[in-house]
């Protein structure tokens, strides 16, 4: 469990960082927390030849909310966003499904940046991001350019940033008034992966559901949306959304996915599960958002 | 005053100490990071071992290319299992004569047999060179892949690769053996249930993990090894024998242990590679196993396939069982107690606390390419408990009868003990029924079915699990010999009062986060009449403590207890006689009590304990013709039998299989309690092991034998989050065979834990006509079991 030899750059500025990146893009690795990064190098399934260490940079861990936005910046840890009462007040769902990530000790180090650019399929800031919607900010030598959401993930592990590329920031959406959400997830145990779990987010606009965002992890190699169900939502009255309503939309979740077995859970249970779980979602949600408007 | 209990020849003193919870002395150092363990030591000119292992769970070794690595020989060195091929194979040394043996080479010599056996360890000056060192190697040796036999269903095909050629079979043990008349018990049954179970494969998850430190003296052609283990004076033995050094050259240390749970007993093969290789290199090694290492090497525990015929009334009585218990022994026989350390413990447990009068058992044992399967807490008992309780219960349901009611009707009352099964074990003293009963009035049964029958209304499923236990413990030449594993047995302690009059004792069991400093202490302060505080326990070196087999399978508390108890006995019948000398008394009419020695009814007339040892050592005219205040005494126990019955709440979420503890009651009787707070903790440790193997643990096999539970992300231990609160309470019923009228306890709340928590799962989805066939219960196999999702078998 030792890593092979590495060098450790502790850059002082992102223009240095990016530099060594551009230098040797292939066998250098981007740290924040290191709470993915390191764990792969001990079991050797990584061996960059350069760490890029962000931490020491000025400035780089900002947690800014703007109007209708969050910014967190790349070395934002993930207990810092956790704690931040306006992060809660502007984008609650963030906050609560920051409480599933890992325990403290982990959230102590490991960052919300880090962890949407590691991208693991059943992690939950990825599936949060995705519904919440919003952009990256890639920077690289070359120059800085944005990435949505709905473009980000690519695959398992696999994302649109370049190897020669920083992630100095992710915006987040913040929901506005009158909208509920959901967070929920099934693990073996407190503080896994999931096994599949759901993000839901119901905009309501005169008693009826203007906006639907759903999005299922777990169950596919990225964090996936579900529109069919978002379409089957939209233009309906909350008081209409019935048991045969959640149950059709339980069936569309299902029927979306194709996940595979693995030793926690077969296909078939996340199929099933994330049917349940996206009619909860609906349920809670259109709870939360009537509650407010 | 001090009371004397149980019958004279048995009786031990208890005063102030016995029974009291007092803190651990030994918690300081745990939980200021001061303890020091294998891995924390360093030795001048020290080297790092790591270990090149197998990828391949069968293959043939053809050739390790050591030339790959620069400074051979010079910065690093490479050991194969050519160059330990003079090291005598490890073998188990269970006296049963139709048991295969199958040798293991400390490291491999032309076959592997499972992913993670040794093929050369690979040294260094540090660990970070040692293991680039061990990249480069693993590249560099060229196997000849086998068909790979994962599982014992494979194992047993027809065509099946062999592990061991030379033994033609896969299947290493098969025996039959009847208890009581089963015809007849099946013939007069009204009704007859079956199962097949899957016992999981779990094992123990140490904090420590492994570890071994060697180095040899020349100047004192001394052989020291420090190790994780349980048995430091068995290791010894083992260590002179496989590598032909005189056995009083050779000292092994087990400095602090971050726990054992029964994997560190016997021999690990790396017990006995590291010092080969301290020897031939003449420097210091140290081995430390990694986390991901121990998943791998380490030996795994528990599985085994039961499948059960139970005879029974219509009134739910027990008449008679049939039961086969097959063991997956993986890669090798283990040296602890061989692959039948599962089945053939289970099968002989299987009655527990109940009156079962016929039992046909057979008993087997497969090799598989899987890690060997050695002890873990609960050895073989809490397969035979996990699947003895699930089946009782569906037989109560199957016959509408309360689970309670038909625990009743066949479990044994205290006044028919000591009352020998029909395996032939000899239950001493026991609470079975009261414990039931005082688990059931503690959970408040009937307003927990109030409420469980309006709750389902609403859609709620909650579940109440029972599970009764008869644990064997003081596993000495008795108790081995009625588990059906026979293995003689020796122990001692040294208890000595210096010339200033504080203690030492000292002994053969090796305590691994028990508490034996803390329990010995309190018995050799009641034995002698001082405070705790001038007793000082010492184990785990063979150079300081008396010869022993050390700790495991909950022997210690009796064994060391009653030879310190005895030990303190003879020392404080030394001290009266100086003292009478100094006081001109009777030693009849003295008393020892907080280090002061009196004449009874007398205090005035007095000395210190500190005076008399003085006296006893340096004053001729007072001391004895023996002076020194000591005494080394030995014990080999009867069996003894704890009891108890823990009861578990739990709560299902229907849609998606999430098993929710709510609350779990542990009745423990392990007869006379030396230490309350330290009973009650080691119930809770066990308990929670036992959630782990019901709930999340498991090793998995992939078709191709390729582990998939190799790091803490896949191998899941219950961590805080997963316990709920474990009220403990307790019952006393003293041996009447033991010294002191203990018993051993620490395994109950694994052996009864699993089948509580399917108890009270398949309780809350009885509506479903759930019926638990394996462990661990995943969501998925519960949405399985209630059949929301494809099979159960799936
Ligand atoms: C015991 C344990 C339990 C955990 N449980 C969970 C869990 O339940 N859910 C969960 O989601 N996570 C879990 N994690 C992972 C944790 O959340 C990580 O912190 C997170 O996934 C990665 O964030 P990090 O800052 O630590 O990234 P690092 O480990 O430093 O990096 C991860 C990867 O992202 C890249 N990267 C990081 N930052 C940037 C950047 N700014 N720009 C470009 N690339 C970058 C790195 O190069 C690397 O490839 C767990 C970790 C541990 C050790």
């Amino acid at each position: 469990m030792k890593p092979p030899p590495f060098t450790h750059h502790a850059c002082r500025s992102v223009e240095e960082a990016l530099g060594l990146l551009d230098a040797d893009p292939d066998g250098s690795k981007v740290i924040s927390g290191g709470q993915s990064l390191v764990p792969m190098m001990n079991l050797r399934l990584a061996s960059p030849a350069h760490l890029v260490d962000l931490n020491p940079i000025p400035g780089l861990n900002g947690i800014d909310v703007g109007r209708g936005t969050l910014t967190l910046g790349a070395t934002a840890r993930q207990h810092a966003v956790e704690r931040s009462a306006d992060v809660t007040a502007a984008a609650p769902l963030l906050t609560a499904a920051l409480a599933h990530v890992g325990h403290p000790q982990i959230r102590n180090r490991g960052t919300v940046v880090g962890s949407i650019c590691h991208a693991d399929p059943a992690a939950e800031m990825p599936a949060v991001f995705l519904t919440l919607g919003g952009e990256v900010t890639a920077q690289s030598a070359a120059g800085t350019r944005s990435i949505a959401a709905e473009d980000f993930f690519d695959s398992y592990l696999t994302t649109a940033l370049e190897p020669n590329e920083i992630a100095t920031a992710v915006t987040f959406n913040t929901p506005n008034g009158s909208s509920g959400w959901h967070f929920e997830e099934v693990t073996r145990r407190h503080g896994d992966f999931a096994i599949i779990g759901v993000v839901a987010l119901l905009t309501l606009a005169d008693g009826r559901i203007s906006d639907a965002r759903l999005t299922i992890f777990g169950g596919a190699a990225t964090p996936v949306r579900l529109p069919a169900v978002e379409q089957l939502l939209v233009g309906v009255a909350a008081g209409d959304v019935d048991a045969d309503l959640l149950a059709q939309a339980a069936r569309e979740a299902s029927a979306a996915l194709r996940p595979g077995d693995d030793i926690h859970a077969s296909g078939d249970y996340r199929r099933h599960v994330a049917g349940v779980l996206t009619a909860r979602g609906i349920r809670t949600s259109l709870e939360r958002a009537s509650a407010r408007a | 005053m001090s009371e004397t209990i149980i019958e004279s020849h048995l009786a031990i003193r208890k005063d102030k100490w016995i029974g009291k919870p007092t803190k651990r002395v030994e918690d300081p150092r745990y939980l200021t990071g001061t303890a020091r363990y294998v891995a924390d030591l360093e030795l001048p000119r020290m080297l790092h071992a790591v270990y090149v292992r197998s990828p391949h769970p069968h293959a043939r070794i053809l050739s390790v290319d050591t030339s790959v690595l620069p400074g051979l020989g010079k910065s690093v060195w490479v050991f194969t299992g050519q160059d330990l091929r003079d090291v005598p194979p490890l073998i188990d040394h269970v006296a049963l004569d139709n048991l295969l043996r199958t040798p293991q080479n400390v490291i491999a010599i032309d076959k592997v047999r499972f992913v993670g056996d040794a093929v050369a360890v690979v040294v260094a000056g540090d660990r970070y060179a040692a293991e680039d060192a061990a990249e480069q190697l693993s590249a560099a040796v060229e196997y000849e892949v086998l068909p790979p036999v994962p599982s014992v269903e494979a194992a047993n095909a027809p065509g099946a690769a062999l592990l061991f050629d030379d033994l033609g079979t896969n299947e290493i043990y098969r025996q039959t053996e009847k208890h009581g008349d089963t015809e007849k018990a099946f013939a007069a049954a009204d009704r007859v249930f079956t199962t097949r179970f899957h016992h999981n494969r779990y094992g123990a998850a140490p904090m420590e993990t492994r570890g071994v430190l060697a180095n040899y003296e020349r100047s004192e052609q001394q052989l020291t090894v420090w190790s994780s283990t349980q048995m430091p004076h068995f290791l010894r033995s083992v260590i002179a024998g496989q590598l032909g050094l005189p056995e009083h050259r050779v000292r092994v240390i087990a400095p602090e242990v971050g726990g054992g749970f029964g994997q560190k007993m016997c021999t690990s093969p790396e017990e006995i590679a590291i010092p080969f290789i301290a020897l031939q290199l003449g420097r210091p090694v140290k081995w430390i196993e990694d986390r991901h290492e121990h998943l791998l090497a380490a030996t795994q525990a528990k599985e085994e396939f039961i499948n059960l015929e139970v005879a029974v009334s219509n009134e739910g009585k027990l008449l008679g069982v049939r039961g086969e218990f097959i063991g997956d022994g993986g890669g090798y026989s283990f040296n602890t107690e061989s692959a039948l350390i599962e089945p053939a413990l289970a099968a002989k447990s299987f009655p527990g606390p109940y009156r079962i009068e016929a039992f046909d058992e057979e008993v087997a044992a497969s090799l598989t390419n899987k890690s060997p399967v050695a002890a873990y807490r609960g050895v073989g008992w809490t397969a035979a408990n996990t699947v003895r309780e699930i089946m009782i219960d569906e037989i109560a349901r199957e016959l509408g009868i309360d689970p309670v009611e038909i625990r009743r009707r066949n479990m044994l009352r205290s006044d028919e003990l000591p009352y020998r099964s029909v395996t032939g074990q000899l239950y001493d003293s026991g609470s079975y029924l009261e414990s039931l009963e005082l688990a059931m009035k503690t959970v408040d049964y009937d307003a927990f079915r109030t409420m469980q029958e309006r709750l389902r209304e609403q859609g709620r499923y909650l579940g109440l699990g029972i599970s009764s236990y008869v644990e064997q413990t003081a596993w000495g030449s008795d108790s081995s010999a009625q588990a059906g594993t026979p293995l003689p047995s020796h122990d001692n302690s040294t208890v000595t009062v210096d010339p200033s009059g504080t203690v030492t004792v000292a002994v053969s069991t090796s305590c691994h986060g028990q508490g034996h400093e803390t329990s010995y202490a309190q018995i050799a302060a009641d034995g002698l009449g001082v405070d705790m505080a001038d007793v000082k326990v010492v184990f785990g070196d063979t150079l300081t403590s008396p010869y022993g087999l050390g700790t495991y399978a909950s022997r210690s508390a009796v064994i060391g207890g009653a030879t310190v108890a005895r030990a303190s006995a003879d020392v404080r019948e030394q001290i009266l006689k100086v003292a009478a000398n100094m006081l001109e008394a009777n030693p009849d009419d003295l008393v020892i009590e907080d280090g002061t020695i009196s004449v009874a009814g007398t205090p005035s007339v007095s000395k210190t304990l500190a005076e008399v040892a003085y006296a006893a050592y340096w004053d001729s005219e007072v001391r004895s013709d023996e002076p020194m205040l000591t005494s080394t005494r030995f014990y080999d126990p009867p069996a003894t039998y704890a009891n108890g019955c823990v009861v578990v709440l739990a709560e299902v979420d229907a849609d998606t299989g999430v098993v929710t503890l709510d609350r779990i009651v542990a009745i423990e009787d392990c007869g006379t309690v030396i230490n309350p707070m330290i009973v009650e903790a080691q119930v809770q440790g066990a308990i929670v092991q036992g959630i782990g193997g019901a709930l999340f643990e498991q090793f998995v096999y992939g078709d191709d034998g390729q582990p998939l539970t190799t790091t803490y992300m896949d191998y899941l231990i219950p961590t805080s989050t997963d316990v709920p609160p474990i009220e403990v309470l307790s019952l006393e019923s003293p041996s009447p065979f033991s010294i002191g009228g203990i018993k051993g306890m620490g395994e109950g709340g694994q052996i009864a834990a699993p089948a509580a928590v399917a108890n009270a799962v398949a309780d809350a989805l009885a509506p479903f006509g759930a019926r638990v066939r394996k462990l661990p219960l995943a969501p998925d196999y519960v949405l399985r079991l209630m059949g929301k999702i494809g099979s159960p078998n799936g």
